[in-house]
């Protein structure tokens, strides 16, 4: 499978760190946020430049063939930077789904050149308000029913709608204006959104049918779940770099309070988490790269996520208490890591959930014998 | 007058739940963020009229004379009814500090204006050099004809933007060989020239608290509340006070009623993980009220409260975070939302509850330095 050797992954990161970092680094995104919640598309047209979206894409289909291993060193650096452009979304999503069903369609090539963004919907709200089996049908070339929690909805240029069809499942595109399309969205703490999506009669254009949809769809989840473990990762290396610095230097009672016993093994703490959440999702993507059986991948995936989530909580939570009231206010830029941890954190599943989904399928793979 | 403390519990806690639940305006239940004094202040008069905006202080003063008992069940119901505290700094904290302190002109004067709110206070202890270390703080005082001239900053003071005095901790003699020596406590009015209020926005877009910056301003001598240069000790019995107020069940039993409520409109409820997580949270809240009421008690029977006090706020505020992080967990793919999520017809602000949850392990003495005080007053251990 594909794969790539630790010097080409140094490489990648080096060049994806300088190319945030001169962008403005986390300022950027907090910047962004204040103006109007969304991402920059400058910024997306840049990062198409490095080749970022195309990176897990094979060569044969226009992308660099690097695989999920450096699809998480630039999710870690996007992460770092609480980056808001939809970097892991269309990476693990969006082409995720495109290159298993439609390696051919246009649409593949203008997602790697960062000539547009598609986002996914394929969850549905039920009644209590928690996710729900999928009543969005596709009939006739137009979509009728609702999606649920799609990100990056609000500045995407279209859809990737996972429905119903005659057959069975269909992966049907549609355009952000289409007739019939309304968006409302709901406003995360990072300042982002989800869309609520409602279809009245929406045309679309199908993309693919059947059984292959969902397997995709699944293989598609894994990998953009074990990336959003990634950015999660990097979101906690460098909230955990901030807080070093602030107790290093934050002075009560004549000393810096890292100097105070209980903040040193508190911060150890922090960094033993964040180690080892590191070297799970870093192993966890490259392992996923060699192997081929999905219900494997998933569990890798959860894996993952249970681990960064955990280790994002821990590590954002407590660098704003060591931060004291400063860690409060927006100025420091400590908040927006809490911000974004805890969208990142909801997004596909939590710790608790992925514990569980991890647990389950271990079980069924008789690991546990 | 009535002598509520004649009542039996059972009697008192229907009166006061009869009065929250029939004249607490419904749209000011559970408020999410802080509110300025406009927003409550029709409330504020029904309270006031009632004669209720001080349960904790003396009859003679305008309170309610509450003991502690019955103090607690007044808490609980005004919790329990997501009845605002309002803007009780007054009544809370400078309040309680003129009773003990003050002389009776001081009584006569400010007394009826905090009950009456006439007068908004805010607190301004803290500065940006002097935060766990209080005593470290550099806003100076200095005598000027029949005035004290206030110069310095203090930082973090809630609702600054929306009060009309400040009562704070200020230093008058800097020569003193002590930190804690030559700190005064001083009451100022904040409309003047001299007094410059800019508010800080929090982590979740709300303003909340201030800095506040003296230049030359100017308060009184007669201001001076106690001895000048005996601030320090006279603040920190004022702060038990807040520590077991701080330490006291609300925040968390509140709390773990929106996330059983959530959890249940949403299905989590049903879930075994979920349940034995909620089940832990809910035995904290409940084992928590039963050493809480050790330490009402103890207040009941006149007794003073001692540092052990510290652990009910270690303990209480920890469980409020699990709380809202449970909610968290319950909201799924909407716990990154912010707003009221709707579950059937209950409506709950998760992610309020999370922001409002945080700062409560960094202020009114930092879940750290009450370890300190405990590991060093009360287990005895060794510096
Ligand atoms: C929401 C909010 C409202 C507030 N309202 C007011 C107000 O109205 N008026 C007012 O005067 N103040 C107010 N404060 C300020 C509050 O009292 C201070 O935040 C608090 O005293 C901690 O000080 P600090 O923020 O400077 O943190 P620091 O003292 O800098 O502490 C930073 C971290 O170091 C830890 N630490 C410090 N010293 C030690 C030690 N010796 N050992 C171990 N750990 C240590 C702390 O626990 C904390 O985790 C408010 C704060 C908040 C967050």
């Amino acid at each position: 499978m594909l794969s790539s050797d630790q010097e080409d992954l140094r490489l990648l990161r080096e060049s994806a760190r300088t190319l945030f970092e001169r962008a403005g680094g986390s300022g950027r995104a907090r910047k962004l946020r204040d103006a109007s919640g969304g991402w920059d598309s400058d910024m997306i047209g840049e990062l198409a430049g490095a080749g970022v979206f195309g990176v897990t894409v094979p060569e044969a289909n226009g992308g660099l063939g690097m695989g999920l291993a450096a699809g998480g060193v630039i999710a870690e650096e996007v992460g770092r930077v609480i980056a808001p452009e939809p970097v892991v979304l269309t990476i693990g999503l969006s082409l995720g789904l495109l290159r298993r069903l439609r390696p051919d369609h246009p649409k593949m090539e203008q997602l790697i050149n960062g000539e547009t963004t598609l986002a996914v919907a394929w969850q549905e709200r039920g009644p209590g308000g928690a996710p729900a089996d999928a009543t969005c049908r596709y009939a006739d070339g137009k979509l009728t029913g609702s999606k649920a929690w799609v990100v990056g909805a609000a500045g995407s240029h279209g859809f990737l709608v996972v429905a119903g069809g005659q057959n069975g499942p269909v992966l049907v595109l549609t355009e952000a204006t289409a007739d019939g399309l309304s968006v409302d969205k709901r406003v995360q703490a990072d300042g982002s959104s989800l869309g609520e999506l409602s279809f009245s009669g929406t045309p679309a254009e199908q993309l693919a049918e059947g059984s292959a949809v969902q397997d995709a769809l699944a293989e598609a989840i894994s990998d953009v779940t074990a990336l959003a473990a990634a950015e999660l990762v990097g979101l906690s290396d460098r909230a955990f770099e901030i807080t070093l610095d602030y107790i290093k230097t934050r002075e009560q009672f004549d000393k810096p309070i890292g100097s105070f016993q209980v903040i040193q093994h508190r911060a150890v703490d922090l960094n033993v988490m964040l180690e080892v959440a590191q070297a799970c999702v870093r192993e966890v993507l490259a392992q996923m790269d060699c192997e081929t059986v999905p219900k494997i991948r998933a569990r890798l995936a959860s894996r993952a996520k249970a681990r960064a989530v955990t280790a994002a909580k821990k590590i954002t939570r407590d660098a704003i208490q060591l931060h004291g009231a400063v860690g409060y206010t927006d100025e420091f830029d400590i908040g927006l890591y809490l911000n974004r941890a805890l969208v990142l954190s909801a997004w596909l599943g939590d710790d608790v959930y992925h514990r569980r989904i991890w647990l389950d399928a271990r079980e069924e793979e008789g690991v546990a014998q | 007058m009535t002598d509520w403390n004649a009542m039996s519990d059972a009697e008192f806690r229907k009166e006061v739940h009869q009065f929250f639940e029939t004249e607490y305006p419904e749209e000011l239940r559970h408020l999410p963020h802080r509110p300025k004094f406009a927003e409550i202040e029709h409330w504020h008069r029904k309270l006031h009229t009632k004669g209720w905006v001080a349960p904790a202080w003396p009859a003679e003063y305008g309170g309610m004379g509450l003991n502690a008992a019955k103090l607690l069940i007044f808490y609980e119901e005004q919790q329990r009814g997501g009845v605002n505290r309002g803007r009780d700094m007054g009544v809370q904290m400078v309040g309680p500090l003129i009773i003990k302190f003050g002389t009776q002109k001081q009584k006569d004067y400010w007394l009826p204006r905090i009950l009456s709110c006439e007068d908004i206070w805010c607190q301004g202890y803290s500065e940006p050099g002097a935060g766990s270390d209080l005593a470290n703080l550099r806003t100076r005082a200095e005598i000027d004809g029949d005035d004290f001239v206030i110069n310095g900053q203090k930082i973090w003071t809630t609702m600054a933007h929306d009060a009309s005095h400040i009562f704070m901790l200020v230093r008058t003699d800097p020569n003193a060989p002590k930190k804690q020596q030559g700190i005064s406590f001083l009451l100022a009015p904040m409309d003047q020239p001299g007094v410059d209020v800019r508010t800080i926005t929090t982590l979740s877009g709300e303003t909340e608290f201030c800095e506040v910056f003296f230049d030359n301003a100017r308060t009184p001598r007669e201001n001076l509340v106690g001895e000048l240069n005996k601030g320090w000790s006279m603040a920190k019995a004022l702060l038990s006070f807040e520590r077991i107020f701080i330490g006291s069940p609300s925040l968390a039993q509140n709390a773990l009623g929106q996330l059983e409520s959530f959890a249940r409109g949403r299905g989590a409820y049903d879930d075994p993980v979920f349940r034995d997580r909620f089940a832990q949270a809910a035995l904290d809240v409940e084992d928590h009220a039963a050493l809480y009421a050790r330490f009402a008690d103890q207040l009941k029977r006149g007794e003073t409260l001692g540092a052990d006090v510290s652990m009910l706020k270690i303990w209480v505020t920890e469980c409020f975070q699990r709380i809202t992080e449970l909610m968290i967990e319950a909201a799924g793919p909407d716990g990154g939302t912010v707003g009221p999520l709707q579950v059937g017809n209950v409506s709950v602000d998760v992610l309020a509850s999370f922001y409002k949850a945080r700062p409560t392990t960094i202020y009114g003495g930092s879940n750290e330095i009450q370890r300190n005080i405990l590991s060093k007053a009360v287990l005895g251990l060794p510096d």
